[in-house]
């Protein structure tokens, strides 16, 4: 278990390093980080020659990278020329609005797709199948982003049940009151809801056919044909062997919902990290850019790790491969 | 594989559930719109051919956009473009992926390890955010978008390309061949090919559906061509004119529903062709 453990430790580093160097060539082979400066006239050319001897841009490239390198690890995510702050700092205050909704959401959308998937599986070639695995298709088609709009014109202007933007008020400030937390979770129901609704359908159809294909085991043949009851055999036989093929697909369910935080962020002005990017484009702020996605890939790649250890737990054989 | 028994195994696609024709019949009606735009489209969905924000009426079916352009027109026309990122965006990242799948597979060694290890970090990387800062620096243009999208995508194909080569290569057959004096490439793509063929068309046509919804997500979040009518740009220009509060809903929601409907028929088509391919995933009735 250990050296799987630092081996898989070692890839995700490796990947982490992949990513950081991407985002660090693109961003010098394509742009001056300071081009919005030297187009301001009142900007003088010894000031924008002080700020790069300052971020080092005046610097050889390998010399630029080790120095992004060493300031990554040591948390050093650059200037946010838009924020007039350092990045770390916008990141950390948006960070938890995002977790607080992702963390939720996925956990809810996994359960609710493994245990209908099963289900689902377990009935293949009904019309009960049909009737989720269209819709499932259907709903994982949809762009996200017209998602959470639909969902908003349906709740907060036909309805009038939900708020139209924001995680709380506007102008409320942080406190430690029942009335602040009902305000943040009026706010928070309708993104949670968009995220774990497309979540669970678009896994639904994953989960069906991990079960389906377990259904054609001979050892399920040979319970059923022993007579075991069906509700035996679902949950000892079909949903247990399901689960370790689903489990993996979890880390990469993860990546696609760090899209839609960022697209559903955007469409309800949640103040999280997916919406950072969205802002970051808008106002041309590449360092926050960065960072931000930087930040997206690390969690990433760390749920990615927790969830390969989480499956050499429950599967020993993977552990001496 | 012959000519013939090839068109078999096409029809069988097509007819032989009711999944693979129903996806057909989408992607056929979309592709006819697509390819008849200029007859089917009532104005050129780039002039100004009415007041801003009109409602819908006869004139304009489903009124007209902030600057008072055909919002129908516009749809028509915008099939062509998720229709074209759909398609060549996997098409380039499956020519990548099989070549660097078949290598992998065969040769082994040095270049397994090489491209093993490339496809786990590919595949371990959060695409949506490095798509956005490749977007980003490299400027708005469709053309760039389907690079990135391919560049993304080759890792999957690979994969999948790689399992099947691994157990092709030890076949009797092959194995005759390359005692008949085949060269490696002649088995690689006269033996062994052909055979994982069937699995990347039903990787293509399934990778199809995400391709165009990440063409929509970068338009929406302005890193798409603004020179091209898209459906995602439609939704972006709906979103920033406040098409709901003008009580335009058809603006929203036509072009959204026209990426859902696309994006199922390509998944349909998908699902139908790799149950033909891997027969335990077949809708069956127990």
């Amino acid at each position: 278990m250990k050296t799987f453990l630092a081996r898989r430790a070692l890839t995700s580093l490796v990947t982490f390093i992949a990513v950081i160097t991407v985002v660090f060539l693109l961003a010098r082979a394509t742009g001056d980080p300071l081009a919005e400066l030297e187009n301001d006239p009142r900007i003088s050319p010894a000031t924008i020659a002080a700020i790069k001897a300052a971020f080092g841009l005046d610097k050889p490239l390998h010399q630029q990278y080790l120095s992004y390198l060493a300031n990554l690890f040591r948390g050093d995510l650059g200037y946010s020329l838009h924020y007039k702050e350092p990045v770390a700092e916008v990141i950390a205050r948006k960070l938890p609005y995002t977790l607080a909704l992702l963390v939720p959401s996925i956990t809810l959308s996994n359960y609710l797709a493994y245990a209908v998937g099963i289900e689902v599986g377990w009935r293949r070639g009904s019309r009960f199948d049909s009737i989720f695995m269209s819709v499932s298709m259907f709903v994982r088609s949809t762009p996200y982003f017209w998602l959470a709009i639909v969902f908003l014109y349906v709740f907060s202007v036909v309805l009038g049940v939900t708020p139209l933007f924001g995680a709380v008020t506007p102008g409320r400030r942080f406190e430690w009151s029942l009335d602040w937390l009902l305000d943040y979770l009026w706010h928070y129901a309708l993104p949670f809801t968009v995220l774990t609704f497309r979540g669970f359908l678009s896994e639904l159809i994953y989960v069906r056919n991990v079960a389906v294909d377990v259904l054609g085991e001979d050892f399920v043949t040979t319970a059923v044909a022993r007579g075991l009851p069906e509700k035996y055999v679902k949950r000892r036989y079909v949903a247990r062997n399901a689960m370790l093929p689903i489990v993996t697909v979890l880390g990469m369910r993860y990546a696609f919902i760090i899209d839609g935080a960022i697209l559903t962020e955007t469409v309800f002005s949640y103040p999280g990290t997916g919406r950072l990017v969205y802002e970051a484009i808008f106002n041309r702020d590449f360092w926050l850019l960065q960072g931000a996605v930087v930040v997206l890939a690390a969690s990433v790649i760390i749920v990615n790790l927790v969830i390969d250890l989480l499956y050499a737990y429950l599967d020993p054989r993977v552990r001496y491969r | 594989m012959t000519m013939g028994s090839a068109l078999r195994e096409v029809l069988r696609v097509l007819f032989g559930s009711r999944l693979g024709l129903a996806g057909f019949s989408i992607l056929l009606a979309f592709s006819l719109v697509a390819v008849f735009a200029d007859l089917l489209a009532p104005y050129d969905p780039y002039e100004i051919v009415g007041l801003p924000y009109t409602p819908p009426s006869d004139r304009f079916p489903l009124g007209t956009n902030d600057i008072g352009q055909d919002i129908l027109s516009e749809f028509i026309y915008g099939s062509r473009v998720s229709l074209y990122v759909g398609l060549t965006a996997p098409l380039i990242a499956s020519v990548l992926g099989t070549l660097l799948g078949l290598l992998s597979g065969y040769l082994g060694g040095l270049v397994d390890e090489v491209v093993v290890g490339a496809v786990d970090v590919m595949l371990a990387l959060p695409s949506l955010p490095l798509i956005i800062i490749l977007a980003a620096y490299l400027g708005p243009s469709l053309n760039n978008i389907v690079l990135i999208l391919a560049f993304f995508g080759w890792s999957g194909f690979a994969r999948v390309v790689r399992a099947q080569v691994l157990s092709l290569r030890e076949r009797p057959y092959v194995e005759a061949a390359r005692a008949a004096g085949a060269s490696g490439l002649r088995i690689m793509f006269r033996h062994i090919l052909p055979h994982v063929v069937p699995l990347i068309i039903a990787n293509l046509v399934l990778s199809a559906t995400s391709a165009i919804l990440a063409e929509a997500g970068l338009s929406f979040l302005g890193l798409g061509d603004p020179t091209v009518k898209s459906w995602g740009q439609m939704l972006r220009r709906a979103q920033a004119g406040h098409a709901l509060d003008q009580g335009l809903l058809l603006w929203v929601f036509v072009p959204g529903l026209g990426i859902a409907l696309l994006g199922t028929g390509f998944t349909l088509l998908g699902i139908a062709i790799e149950e033909r391919v891997n027969p335990r995933l077949r809708f069956s009735r127990r």
